[in-house]
């Protein structure tokens, strides 16, 4: 048969594919065949386990250390912003000169700011939009704080000018960054949703688990094959090289499945109520510059006193996404309440001609204080909720970087197993 | 067809010549959207210093006649007045007391002083530059009145009442101290700042220069500061606040438009109209006027005589 197909080249590859076809005619060419077949998918299902344990670990990894922080980051810019704002406005309310503890506070968050906008940077991808929005609001925040600082300058000289300073600042914060931190929380958010996508590494599971079963019939098959042609019911290398593959399976099916119980929990404990607490903190920002704003612009039911009547609206503690904080949501509901009493009483008494009395009200000790109780109630379930998605994602991550080792090298043992196993058989067509 | 529109645009010439205010030594061009008004009913020979007079005797203070607009201000016990807070020497905020106060607001006050024999039952609600004359529109009564350095003509007419002219002043320029400028021909499609709504913005839009419309004329200011416009435009008695704030800006040229300041009042409620008038009669006669104008724009030089009150 050799000599024929000497007579008869056939040149390159399918020369070698017939030959290859011609194997499967003969016992040992049938052994070797599945020797191959053995080996190439064993060499497959080693490196996608890798594969897939690197990717899982490193979805996780950039969940943790890079996703979740630059929402939490934006997060900061944005409420600091709207904080900074407030802040302003009621310095300015107060009258003469402001406040040291306001100026103090004021300093503070935009200091939050510009600490937040740093690590952002590192965290967002050169070139991308949540790039440019942390380009832009670097600028802005810096023109805010100059024009801030002027309005500052002009009203210790008694200049009316600084109120326009003031207002002009609070435009570009309100009009420009705000909205910017607002895009780059939304970019931080959904960062985080494809995070989650890249850690459960779904296509890589699919893959590897398509050449396990294909491994494993494959394993099972040529046994079969073996104790027909031999009369040898067991070939113990191919008996131990399945016995590997099945653990494999094994232990990737646990340290996925409680990979992904853990990314579950970090996601609907962690991540989903956080993300639904910081928008709340920011909607209860917004009341408190409405408030402050519409007497600072002595509008009466301006524009501002709409924008409050907005964010009520949106404010709410009930939502499914809040059952897990359930006690201290219906406490931030009462804060909540007795905030928006204090602020009707501020709103009658400039609707009825008490200007004066509307501001001492509403920068008076009472309604920081029913305000600052209502953010501290927030603060208090944002922290929670971050400790629980840290514990969870450090959960998750766990065993991943053994398996990206261990995979491998239990494919590659089963491997050598198979080829003992065969091999033996092989010896004994010589 | 075509004579009915030659007519219109001889009717908005007369009707340009005799309302002074505006722009009086551009009174050529003719603006396409402006075709329009000639259909609408315009007063005839307009006056637009022209208003309501008195009728008969000033009531006392706490003693307003019975189902009168003035009798519904004085049961709500406060007379609310529309006008801004960065309008320096008129009605700004002073940064010490937190307080609005002015030329403007001292005219408020004159009005409640009448009403309720006491000044400070004035409540001051700051509106934007833009709604001065359409606040009175929806018949809410919002604010019983606006003094917001506000040019009584013609086409403000139309929306509401003005009462007799409390002072006359013109448009001028405010630049750097530097600067060579000395009128808007120097101007030309350069940026130069006014508030919305003003009068001030649409002269410098006729005039062809960059006209920038900033909220108020304190952002004005800060736009100038900021270098974002090299000029600010406006009444000379308000340019004169500004530079007052800022040592490095004067103000040159000429008085370039006449702008005849008055109250403005909404159209249902002549009687308010006739009764303001009467304050401000008294005001010039009894030298209140020239107090308050000594105490706010005595910068300016001398007081001068009062506007004199005219009536249709």
């Amino acid at each position: 048969m050799t000599t024929l197909l000497a007579q008869h080249p056939v040149p390159g590859g399918r020369g070698a594919l017939r030959r290859a076809g011609q194997l499967r005619h003969t016992s040992p060419g049938r052994l070797q065949l599945l020797l191959v077949l053995l080996l190439v998918l064993g060499a497959l299902t080693g490196l996608v386990a890798g594969l897939t344990a690197t990717s899982a670990a490193a979805g996780t990894a950039d969940l943790r250390d890079r996703a979740q922080p630059l929402l939490a980051e934006a997060e900061t810019i944005y409420s600091s912003l709207a904080e900074a704002d407030t802040i302003a406005a009621q310095a300015f309310l107060a009258g003469g000169l402001e406040p040291a503890a306001l100026t103090a506070r004021y300093e503070e968050r935009l200091a939050q700011v510009t600490t937040a906008l740093t690590s952002a940077s590192r965290r967002t991808p050169e070139g991308s939009e949540a790039a440019e929005a942390v380009h832009a609001l670097a600028a802005g925040t810096t023109r805010y704080a100059a024009l801030v600082a002027t309005a500052r300058a002009a009203n210790r000289q008694g200049l009316p000018v600084g109120a326009s300073y003031l207002s002009t600042a609070s435009e570009l914060n309100q009009q420009t960054l705000q909205p910017t931190a607002q895009s780059l929380f939304q970019f931080a958010s959904r960062e985080v949703d494809a995070g989650y996508e890249v850690a459960r590494s779904s296509w890589w599971l699919i893959l590897l688990l398509v050449l396990v079963v294909a491994l494993t019939s494959a394993l099972v098959a040529t046994q079969v094959y073996l104790s027909r042609a031999t009369r040898r019911t067991f070939n113990l290398p191919l008996v131990a090289a399945t016995g590997l593959t099945v653990l494999l399976v094994a232990a990737t099916g646990v340290l996925f499945a409680l990979q992904r119980d853990h990314l579950r929990s970090a996601g609907e404990d962690g991540s989903v109520p956080v993300t639904a607490l910081a928008e709340r903190r920011i909607l209860a920002l917004r009341e408190r510059a409405s408030e402050a704003l519409t007497l600072a612009a002595r509008a009466g039911d301006g524009p501002h006193e709409e924008d409050f009547t907005a964010a009520q609206a949106r404010l709410t503690f009930d939502d499914p996404e809040l059952l897990k904080e359930a006690g201290l949501m219906r406490q931030a509901r009462a804060q909540h309440d007795a905030y928006l009493a204090l602020h009707q009483q501020v709103r009658e008494l400039d609707d009825n001609g008490d200007y004066d009395g509307a501001v001492k009200l509403a920068v008076g000790q009472d309604s920081t204080d029913a305000f600052a109780a209502l953010t501290g109630t927030l603060d208090e379930a944002l922290d929670r909720r971050r400790a629980v998605f840290d514990e969870e994602i450090h959960q998750a991550g766990r065993g991943l970087g053994a398996l990206t080792i261990l995979a491998p090298l239990l494919v590659l043992a089963a491997c050598v197993l198979a080829a003992l196993g065969l091999r033996a058989r092989l010896e004994e067509y010589r | 067809m075509r004579t009915r529109i030659t007519v219109g645009a001889m009717a908005l010439v007369l009707l340009l010549a005799g309302c002074t205010d505006d722009a009086p030594q551009t009174a050529a061009p003719v603006p396409v959207e402006t075709t329009k008004e000639t259909t609408a009913p315009a007063p005839v020979n307009c006056d637009a210093r022209a208003s309501l007079r008195p009728s008969g005797a000033t009531p006392a203070p706490g003693k307003m006649p019975a189902r009168s607009y003035l009798e519904t201000i004085q049961k709500r016990g406060r007379l609310v007045l529309g006008t801004s807070q960065d309008s320096p020497l008129f009605s700004s905020r002073n940064p010490f007391s937190g307080k609005v106060e002015g030329f403007d607001i001292d005219m408020g006050k004159l009005i409640a002083k009448a009403i309720f024999g006491d000044e400070n039952k004035l409540q001051i609600r700051v509106i934007p530059h833009a709604d001065r004359t359409t606040i009175f529109s929806d018949g809410a009564d919002t604010v019983d009145l606006v003094i917001n350095t506000m040019t009584a003509n013609c086409a403000r007419w139309e929306q509401v009442d003005f009462s007799t002219t409390y002072l006359e002043t013109g448009q001028r320029l405010l630049v750097a101290e530097d600067s060579t400028v000395d009128g808007l021909d120097d101007l030309k499609d350069q940026k130069v700042c006014a508030a919305v709504g003003s009068t001030s913005l649409a002269n410098l839009q006729k005039a062809g220069t960059g006209a920038t419309a900033r909220n108020g004329w304190g952002e004005c200011l800060v736009a100038f500061q900021q270098n974002e416009v090299v000029a600010i435009s406006t009444d000379d008695t308000i340019l004169a606040g500004l530079a007052a704030q800022d040592p490095f800006a004067k103000v040159v040229g000429p008085r370039f438009t006449e702008e005849p300041y008055a109250v403005a009042i909404s159209k249902q409620h002549p009687d308010l109209t006739r009764f303001v008038n009467a304050v401000l009669d008294q005001s010039r006669r009894d030298g209140t006027w020239k107090t308050t104008y000594e105490k706010w724009l005595g910068a300016l030089g001398p007081a001068p005589q009062p506007p004199a009150a005219r009536y249709r």
